[in-house]
Formats: C-alpha cells, structure tokens, sequence
C-alpha cells in the first residue's frame, strides 16, 4: 500500500468555454493537513467537486486507497469516507446538535419512534472525542459560530470519515476560536487516522497548521505536494498569482486637528452600544478594529437608520443630522454602505451587471416622468466597471455567474458611481483573492486620497493596518481604544490587541 | 453569430405562444364554432378580463407575496362603481376614476399592514378578502345593481374588427403595453423590481422597499378594481356574486397566468407579456374543453393539473438559475 489515502491524478474538467482544471495532480497523504492553495478561479472549488462526487471528471483517475473510484453523487463520496464542512453552514438549526449528528441515521426505538436517550449517548460519544463541552440537547441556533462550526465537523467523524475538506473553516472565528480549531485538527489527525484538506485564503494559517502544500494557478498545478517548511509567504503568493506580492501601505497625513466632517456623540442604540464617540475628517481612512460580534457593523446600520438610536447626537459639518433610512443617508447626505455580505445585502444576484450597478443613480438620472432606459444607466456606470476592471461577458451577464472578486468589484462600482463624500466600507476582501484584494486595497486609498472620507470595518489585521489612518477598536459595543496607525504591524497589533484584552 | 434568434427562442415567452398556437390548431380541428366570430368575440370578452386579473396578481408576486384578496377587491370596487352609477347618479368618468380610487386605497390597505407587521402578504390578503367581501355584502344587502346607465353597459357589448373583438380586450393589451413600460423604462419600476428581488440588498442601496411594496399592493388594488369595471361593463351589471363566493372565481386565472408567463413566485422578476400569453393559454383551454363538451368538473382538474405543472416549472426555472451559477 502506497502512503497516499487519495490521489488524483492528471484531472482535466471543461466547461462549456472554460478548462476548469487541466491535468491536475493532488495526493493527500495518509495522516497529515494538506493545504489546497489558489486564486478564485484557479480551480480549487471544482477540484474539491470532484473529490466530493458533484461533478465528475472528463479526464484522469481518482484513487481511494489504492482503489480507483469514480462517485456519481456526494452521498456516495461521504459513503466513502469523504466529507466536506463548508463555509456556508449545513446545519439544521432548530434541531438539537445530537439530531444534527444522527441525522442521516436516527436510531429507533421498538415503536418506531427516534430513541432520543440513543441520540443523546452516541453523538456525546463524538462530542468528547473532540472534546467539546456540549450538552447535545442544545438547539443548534443557541450555539455560537465557533462551536457549529465544531459541531460540523463532529458531524464528520460521526460518518466515520477518513478525510475531511475544510473550506475556509476560520473565516468566522475569532482568534481564539481558530486556535482551538487548530488543536483539535492536530489532534484528530494523531487520534482518528483523519486526513485533512485545507482550503484558505489566509496564508498565516496554512503555515501555523499544514504539512504540505498543493497550489493551482490557472487550473493547473503551480506546484505538487510541496513540504511546507520548503516555502515561505513570499514564495507561496508567487506560486499563487505568478508575480511577486506587492505590499500597500497608504501615506497620507491626514491633520487630525481639522474640522470633524462627521461626529458621532454619546451614541446609545436600542442594539446595545453603549456612549460611542467617534469622529471622521475629510480624505481620512477611519478603521474600526473588533472581534467578530464586537458591534461595529450594527453601529454603521444604526447610523444609516436601519436600527434605532436612542440618544446622542450624529454631526455632519458640525449640523445635526437625523438619517431616517439608507434611502435619506444616499440622497440627502451622500453616505453610502458597501455591505460585508455581499451576496445577500450588497447585490441583486438575479438581476443583471447594469442593474446591480447602477441601482444607487437610479434617481439622479431619471427624466421626466421617471423615464429611464438601460443607455443613461449605461453612460454613466460605464467609466466605473471600466475602471474597477470588472470581468463580464457584458452588461446583460446576471450577477450570480460571475466570480466572487468580480460580484465584489460590481458592489463597490455602484457606490463610485454614486458619488459619495462618505463611504461605509466593511470588510470589503473577505474570501476575495489577492490579486483582487491588493486591487481594492489601492482603489481605497486612491478614494480617500481624492476626498471621499471612509470608515472601514475590517477583521483582517494586516489590511487594517495598511489601510487605516486611524484606528479604532471596539469590544462589546463599547468603543475601547483610539491610535493613531505608524503602518508598524508589530506596534499596532499589539497596540489594539492590549485595548481588546484590557 | 445571430445570437438574437435563439434568445427569443430559449423564452418562457416563445414556448408559450407555440403553446397557444397548437391549442388553437386542435381546438379549431377538433371542435365545431371554435373559430367562429361568435366564439372568438366571446373568447376577447373573457381574455381580457383574464389578462387583467394576471396582471393585478403579478405585481404582488413581483415583492414574492401573494394577493389572495384579488377577486373580493374587484368585486368590492365594482359594486361601489355600480352604487356611484346608480344610486348617486355620478357621470361614469368620475366614476371610474373614483373606483380606480377606491380600488388603490384597497390595495394600499394590504400593503400598508403586510409591511408594518411584516407578516406574509398571503395571511394578510387572506383576511382582507374576507373582510372586503363582507364590507361589501353588508353594505349592498347582497343585491345587484341592475339599472346602470346605458353608455356603460353598451360599451361592454360593444363589437369592434368586423364584429370579433371586444373594446375590453383593447384595454388589457393597452395596459400591458403600459406596464411593460413601466417595468422597463422608469426609475420607479426599476426600484420596484430591485426591491422584489432582494429587499435587504435594494434598502440598503437607497430604495425605500417599504414604499415599493405598497405601490405594488397599490398597483394590484388599481388594476383589480379595473377589471371589475369591466366585468360590469361586460355583464351589464354589478352583481356581489359576479366572482364567486369570496371572489374565488379569479383566483386560479389570476395563478396561473402570471406563473404560467414566467414571473418567479419568489419575486423579483416580472413578465408582462408572458402574463398575456399565460392569460391567453389559460382562456383558450377552457373555452376549449367546453366546447368539445367535457363536463365542468373536467374543466376544472385541467386547470388544476396546469397549475402544478406551472409551479413546477417554477421550480426548475429556479433551479436553473443556480446550477448556471455554479459554475464560475
């Protein structure tokens, strides 16, 4: 027997007018966390597809120890010993986390009803082998993210699976959470014989955790099975996007004694945030700092009138303002939000590139009696995906077909061409390759350098701290901490890790 | 490449007109007077009523919910046209601008509680229709209004093209045209639209999604109330029973055209034309099955049978859209 559980070898897939992967090559060795690596594009998500039986290959062979395979369905794979814990969520969550383990094989009493003493006792079983202290009558939506993401993988062991695909498994977590995820994945793999496919875009993980590297770049292998202490960061994004990374830093002095443009005082909110005080000046990049669920997307949707504030006062120009709805922040002020969740809050997947990109100059543009045709649309939104460099077949092309770093930039045209002074921008590179994310990371500073000041929500430390010009940290709805950013990253993580922890 | 041709082709719009086509072929072989000016004369009376009714429920499916009150509105609209006429003596223009009215503010009640208690339009337009509806009995005492005035009732009968088609039919394809406009070339529709896809993505781009989804309950109000007008017109009088108990009558019309023309159930895509033809389909088959004399109860299995498959087709239509996007 080989020292491989799966190979694959010399995949091809097409797709009408796209090789999606081209003689691609991927051996996961028996006990040990390989990383797949790869732009958006480059072919991970179909390589993974094939692994887990969704689509089948045109050429190449797929081996299961030592065994050739072909699965027609994922149920077959999982059969397998093949799961896969997604980045979206595939628990139930008004079941208990015991049903969602025994789901696909609910033990029965003599009357044919589910023995739920049963249910309790086995899932407990693969609760405490991982270690998790969870009672499994819990109801899956009363569990934190962290924990459902636990609970999935324990959904995993529980099918006996022998290898596990985790695709972007940390993007929710807080530092803490990802480095007890990262325990117990050592400790699977020493204890359940589990191998581990690893799918990230955050590099520093795949060094903290993985033995070995597999890169895609254009569906093909950039390299194979490449032992991790032989690579550093540097050399693993050239493998990634064929050039050397370039590091952006903006550089701007910003006099932090100017006029405020926007004055948040004493702001309380029926979500919970307690006395914030925070201020904007004019071209400035404003980072608010904070763990995941600190409050700081909630501030910003309290601001634009979407939840209630109940006392204190929002300055604009040194006037009082009160923004009713988003609809009074765009047309009244020109305030804009570029929504963290983009597929849900920030574009109208069915509809078509023009719309989604034009939705926010509707109003501006139309004549009389509301007349509008699809060229005004065009003439004006026209410069700003020519200049974002969208890639779309054409204007008619419906938003959900095209990349996610594409669906981002269309979410960030439709607000240049609103011709904002202030923009709300949150966590606008999450799950976003680099070439796009570096993109992005330029368009922000060329904004702010041209005027338009900007608040920006990020949980990505390294982008904070190239971006910011200030820096706030927030914790539990509180504002914690203030700095202003020296683009040291030593300094300031430091700096705003000791306000979280204070 | 001539990309346009296999466009039209690939449509719910083209699949349905050679759907409309075949039926008329088998009708007009199989059946004696199907083509004859009476029936066809016939035929534009009830389509227009039909297009009408598809229409005022497809502007609510447009936000993904539904108008159940639909039937119960119209005859509530019509019946006080019909007590404007007679009773008052009110000349018929004013009328009718006073039942479009009235038919509005009907339409802005479902819209205004659907989206201040944020419960699903289905409950609250199942409640409406009954309270409109029994408005309505109460205050008539469930009897007619018989004795309108002339002009009215004769324009309902009235014969145009060599005595085949009804003026009716003539208003629902004018409102067709207008509403494809709408829908198509003006920033109220295109918000309309934006909200009915994706309410949270459209608030917060700048559209006030609550206003949206009134002017769409708005919308709905106004052309039911039309196309109980119309009935009026058509049978000379406004009868509280014209629709049916609770107006039910409309509301398997007023499914299956829309569904049937392509507007998604979960929102966010409308089809104007496609209602039409839906609208048209719907009519030809059961004028159809009448004719070749299969019972009422046959009638109505088919028609149910043609709603599943319609919903059906829903589903695929979704379906669809997210295998296309799986692959990227």
């Amino acid at each position: 027997m080989s020292d491989y559980i799966l190979e694959l070898n010399n995949i091809t897939k097409n797709f009408p007018g796209v090789k999606a992967l081209d003689n691609a090559n991927f051996k996961l060795k028996k006990k040990s966390i390989h990383a797949l690596l790869g732009e958006n594009g480059a072919g991970k998500s179909t390589l993974i597809k094939i692994i887990t039986g969704v689509y089948n290959q045109n050429e190449g062979k797929l081996f299961l120890n030592d065994q050739e395979k072909s699965f027609s369905s994922p149920n077959e794979a999982m059969n397998a010993g093949i799961s896969v814990v997604h980045q979206e969520r595939n628990l139930i969550r008004r079941f208990s986390v015991g049903e969602n383990l025994m789901l696909t094989n609910l033990p029965k009493n003599n009357l044919g009803l589910i023995d739920y003493n049963t249910v309790a006792k086995e899932s407990k079983k693969w609760l405490d082998i991982m270690e998790l202290d969870i009672d499994p009558n819990t109801i899956v939506s009363d569990l934190t993210v962290a924990k459902m993401q636990l609970c999935e993988i324990a959904k995993a062991l529980s099918l006996e699976s022998k290898i596990l695909l985790l695709d972007e498994p940390t993007s929710s977590l807080s530092p803490q959470d990802t480095k007890n995820l990262f325990a117990l994945l050592k400790r699977l793999v020493v204890e359940q014989d589990v191998s581990i496919v690893f799918v990230s875009h955050k590099l520093e993980e795949v060094f903290e955790i993985c033995d070995e590297v597999t890169v895609l770049r254009d569906g093909k292998n950039a390299c194979e099975s490449e032992q991790i202490t032989n690579l550093n960061r540097q050399k693993l994004v050239k493998l990634m996007i064929g050039r050397d990374e370039q590091i952006i830093k903006s550089k701007k002095n910003i006099d932090f004694t100017d006029e405020n443009l926007l004055d948040l005082q004493s702001i309380n909110t029926d979500l919970g945030h307690k006395n914030i005080n925070l201020n904007l000046k004019k071209g400035e990049i404003l980072g608010l700092y904070g763990l995941v669920g600190a409050g700081r997307t909630e501030l910003i949707k309290c601001v634009l009138g979407l939840d209630k504030i109940n006392s204190g006062q929002i300055l604009l120009n040194n006037k009082e303002i009160k923004i009713k709805s988003p609809k009074d922040a765009l047309e009244k002020y020109k305030i804009g939000y570029i929504s963290e969740d983009r597929k849900k809050e920030g574009l109208i997947l069915m509809h078509d590139v023009l719309s989604n990109a034009g939705i926010t100059v509707w109003s501006n543009l139309k004549k009389i009696l509301s007349f509008l045709n699809d060229s005004i649309v065009y003439n004006k939104v026209d410069p700003y995906v020519k200049q974002l460099e969208v890639k779309t077949p054409s204007y008619q092309q419906i938003v959900s077909n095209l990349s996610g770093g594409n669906q981002q930039k269309i979410s960030v045209a439709k607000w240049l061409a609103s011709g904002t002074d202030i923009l709300f921008i949150d966590e606008p590179t999450v799950g976003i390759d680099i070439k796009t994310k570096s993109y992005l990371h330029e368009l922000i500073i060329e904004l702010s350098l041209k005027g338009t000041s900007i608040i920006l929500i990020t949980s990505d430390m390294p982008e904070m701290i190239s971006l910011a010009d200030r820096i706030i940290t927030m914790k539990d709805f509180k504002v914690v901490g203030e700095t202003i950013n020296n683009h040291s990253y030593e300094e300031m993580s430091s700096s705003i890790m000791r306000n979280i922890h204070e | 490449m001539n990309n346009k041709i296999p466009n039209f082709i690939k449509t719910n719009q083209f699949g349905l007109l050679i759907l409309v086509i075949v039926f008329i072929c088998i009708f007009s072989f199989s059946t004696d007077g199907f083509t004859s000016r009476f029936n066809i004369y016939a035929l534009s009376r009830v389509v227009a009523l039909d297009i009408m009714i598809g229409l005022a429920m497809m502007v609510v499916i447009l936000t993904g919910g539904l108008n159940l009150s639909l039937g119960a509105l119209g005859v509530s609209a019509a019946m006080f046209g019909g007590w404007c006429m007679e009773s008052m003596g009110i000349p018929i223009s004013i009328t009718i601008i006073l039942v479009l009215a009235f038919g509005s503010f009907l339409g802005w009640i479902n819209g205004f509680v659907t989206v201040r208690t944020g419960v699903h339009s289905f409950i609250v337009t199942l409640a409406t229709m009954s309270i409109y509806f029994g408005f309505m009995t109460l205050l008539t005492e469930a009897e007619a209004f018989r004795k309108l005035p002339e002009a009215f009732t004769d324009f309902g009968s009235l014969k145009l093209f060599n005595k085949y088609i009804s003026p009716l039919l003539i208003i629902s394809v004018l409102t067709c045209f207008v509403l494809y406009y709408i829908f198509k070339y003006t920033d109220i529709g295109r918000k309309l639209i934006a909200a009915g896809a994706n309410p949270d993505a459209a608030e917060l781009s700048g559209i006030s999604v609550d206003r949206m989804f009134i002017y769409c309950h708005m919308l709905s109000g106004f052309l039911a109330a039309l196309a109980g007008i119309m009935l009026t017109a058509r049978i000379g009088a406004a009868i509280p029973s014209m629709a049916g108990h609770l107006g039910f009558d409309w509301l398997l019309p007023a499914f299956l055209a829309p569904v049937l023309g392509g507007t998604l159930l979960s929102g966010g895509k409308v089809t104007v034309f496609g209602t039409m033809l839906g609208a048209i389909l719907v009519t030809l088959i059961n004028n159809g099955l009448y004719l070749i004399d299969v019972g009422e109860f046959w009638v109505r299995f088919f028609l149910g049978i043609i709603l599943l498959g319609a919903v059906l087709l829903d589903r695929a239509r979704e379906y669809f859209t997210v295998k296309n996007s799986i692959v990227s």
